[in-house]
């Protein structure tokens, strides 16, 4: 059976990038983000289950200078960036607060910019 | 022959706040209410690289009640997230056929949550031992 | 006497749309006799026989299986002949044309840009190697039939059109239906065009436009789920984008 080729065929979109890092972000945080907010946001910090010195200082200096701590730190600060980044992007979008390539930039953007910040400060805290 | 004039209604602008859409945008902004823990994660870590004094008053904060308030808020719609982003997941997935029989969309989305709420408890009962053990 | 009429009659309140007359759609009032066997669509055919014959609207099979008589009944995209109005009393009924598509007049809407969108996605079984006669004829296993027997339930009423909001944002998005009838074909044990179904969809405007509300398959009277056959589509379409790049190379 032939293909009929009568309209030129429609543009590739970028999106995909955008979808893939907004569902890594999404899984992860539905399968980790009730318990780490529970752990790092209350328990920690009110000493509640666990002891206050899990927040201190030296342990938590020690768990961002490991390099494994680091990616871990690295991949769920970003990934929860960019998840965001594309639910506040579809939302603005039915809003119609602006184009799409403004929107694009205001939240994509914001989101590649704070992963640059979370990895310059990661290596800032030293090894 | 009749006159063709087609009229289209203009969808309302505010279509987004009202049933039945209401609660799809409610789904999307728990999602983001997921950046402002990224937010506070990363504020913690800029704190942590600029010293011990700038780390307690961040250990401070996190005390404090109001970022209670604000971590139960963030708790709420993180929870919220983990309950929609399952419903959603079987229409991303294709068709399981098991035996011959259709598996249904309910059963995969509940299959799903339990899954994740065991990966939060086994988060939180692996920080508890890590804390009474050190 | 006016006590007996209250309950034997409902009120249906049609948008109307002349377009050699009226400058925009305004209701218009009808009582008609009522029992609770009756559909709208059966409401609708009274108001033609005996109340005004000028009165247009779309229905053939009064089953639910032409796809004909899609409007909005109270807000919602429903056939008519599968409302009832015994689920509706005591009214008023509102009812309107489908959201989202132009009115040709009164609860018809114009039909040729979904026509486009399924032409777009090529509707049919496309053999990678195509038999001859003698060879015989395309075989396949009952649960292979199973992969896609759902989405070739689709009768084409257009209600998940109605519903999806980005259709009603966006008219070029290609939207729920014709995914369900390309996921019928794609996901078909005997089709070769998958490759070509994804070239159709990869843009803005394709598979890309949907945000996941999910509604199109709420109101499916056919229960074909069309944000299924979406969704698994991004997943597919991102693929496609992630190994597009591979391909060109292998390729050129």
């Amino acid at each position: 059976m032939s293909v009929p080729k009568d309209s030129p065929l429609p543009k590739r979109t970028i999106a995909p990038l955008f979808w893939l890092l907004f569902g890594a972000g999404g899984m992860l945080s539905a399968l980790f983000g009730p318990a780490l907010i529970l752990i790092t946001g209350i328990m920690i910090p009110h000493g509640w289950g666990v002891p206050e010195r899990l927040g201190s200082y030296d342990t938590v200096l020690a768990f961002a200078r490991n390099p494994l701590g680091k990616l871990v730190l690295l991949a769920l600060i970003a990934l929860l960036f960019w998840h965001a980044a594309e639910r506040l992007f579809l939302t603005l979008h039915d809003m119609r607060v602006g184009t799409v390539t403004v929107l694009r930039w205001l939240t994509y953007g914001v989101a590649f910019v704070l992963t640059i910040v979370t990895a310059v400060v990661l290596l800032m805290v030293g090894f | 022959m009749s006159e063709r004039r087609p009229y289209l209604r203009p969808q309302p602008r505010t279509w987004w706040a009202h049933p039945p859409y209401r609660a799809y945008t409610i789904r999307e902004l728990c999602g983001v209410a997921l950046a402002v823990y990224g937010a506070i994660l990363l504020a913690g870590l800029v704190c942590l690289a600029r010293g011990p004094a700038a780390f307690e008053s961040y250990r401070a904060f996190l005390a404090s009640p109001l970022s209670l308030a604000l971590h139960l808020l963030l708790l709420a719609a993180a929870l919220w997230h983990m309950v929609t982003w399952f419903r959603i997941l079987p229409k991303t997935m294709p068709k399981l056929v098991w035996h011959g029989k259709l598996v249904p969309q309910a059963l995969m989305t509940q299959a799903a949550t339990l899954l994740a709420v065991g990966c939060s408890v086994a988060l939180l009962a692996l920080v508890v031992v890590v804390g009474a053990w050190s | 006497m006016p006590d007996t009429t209250a309950k034997t009659t409902i009120e249906l309140r049609i948008l109307r749309y002349c377009p050699s007359t009226d400058t925009e759609p305004a209701f218009g009032s009808f009582q008609v006799p009522y029992s609770d066997d009756m559909s709208v669509l059966q409401a609708l055919q009274e108001i033609k026989a005996t109340l005004d014959g000028s009165l247009a609207f779309r229905w053939s099979c009064r089953m639910a299986v032409c796809g004909s008589c899609g409007m909005m009944i109270n807000g919602e995209p429903k056939l008519a002949c599968n409302t009832f109005l015994r689920d509706l009393a005591p009214g008023p009924v509102t009812v309107e044309p489908l959201q989202n598509f132009p009115i040709e007049r009164d609860l018809v809407v114009t039909v040729g840009d979904f026509v486009k969108k399924i032409e777009s996605i090529y509707p049919y079984v496309m053999p990678k190697v195509p038999k001859t006669v003698e060879e015989g004829t395309y075989l396949q296993t009952p649960s292979q039939m199973e992969a896609y027997a759902s989405f070739a339930d689709c009768i084409n009423c257009m209600l998940c059109y109605a519903a999806c909001p980005q259709y009603g944002a966006n008219p070029d998005f290609i939207g729920p239906g014709a995914m369900a009838l390309l996921q019928r074909y794609s996901s078909d044990s005997r089709d070769g065009g998958q490759q070509a179904r994804l070239d159709q969809i990869r843009g803005e405007d394709g598979v890309w436009s949907c945000t996941a509300v999910g509604i199109c398959s709420e109101v499916c009277p056919k229960q074909v789920d069309p944000a299924n056959a979406v969704n698994q589509n991004k997943s597919n379409s991102a693929l496609d984008f992630f190994l597009s790049g591979l391909r060109k190379e292998s390729v050129t």
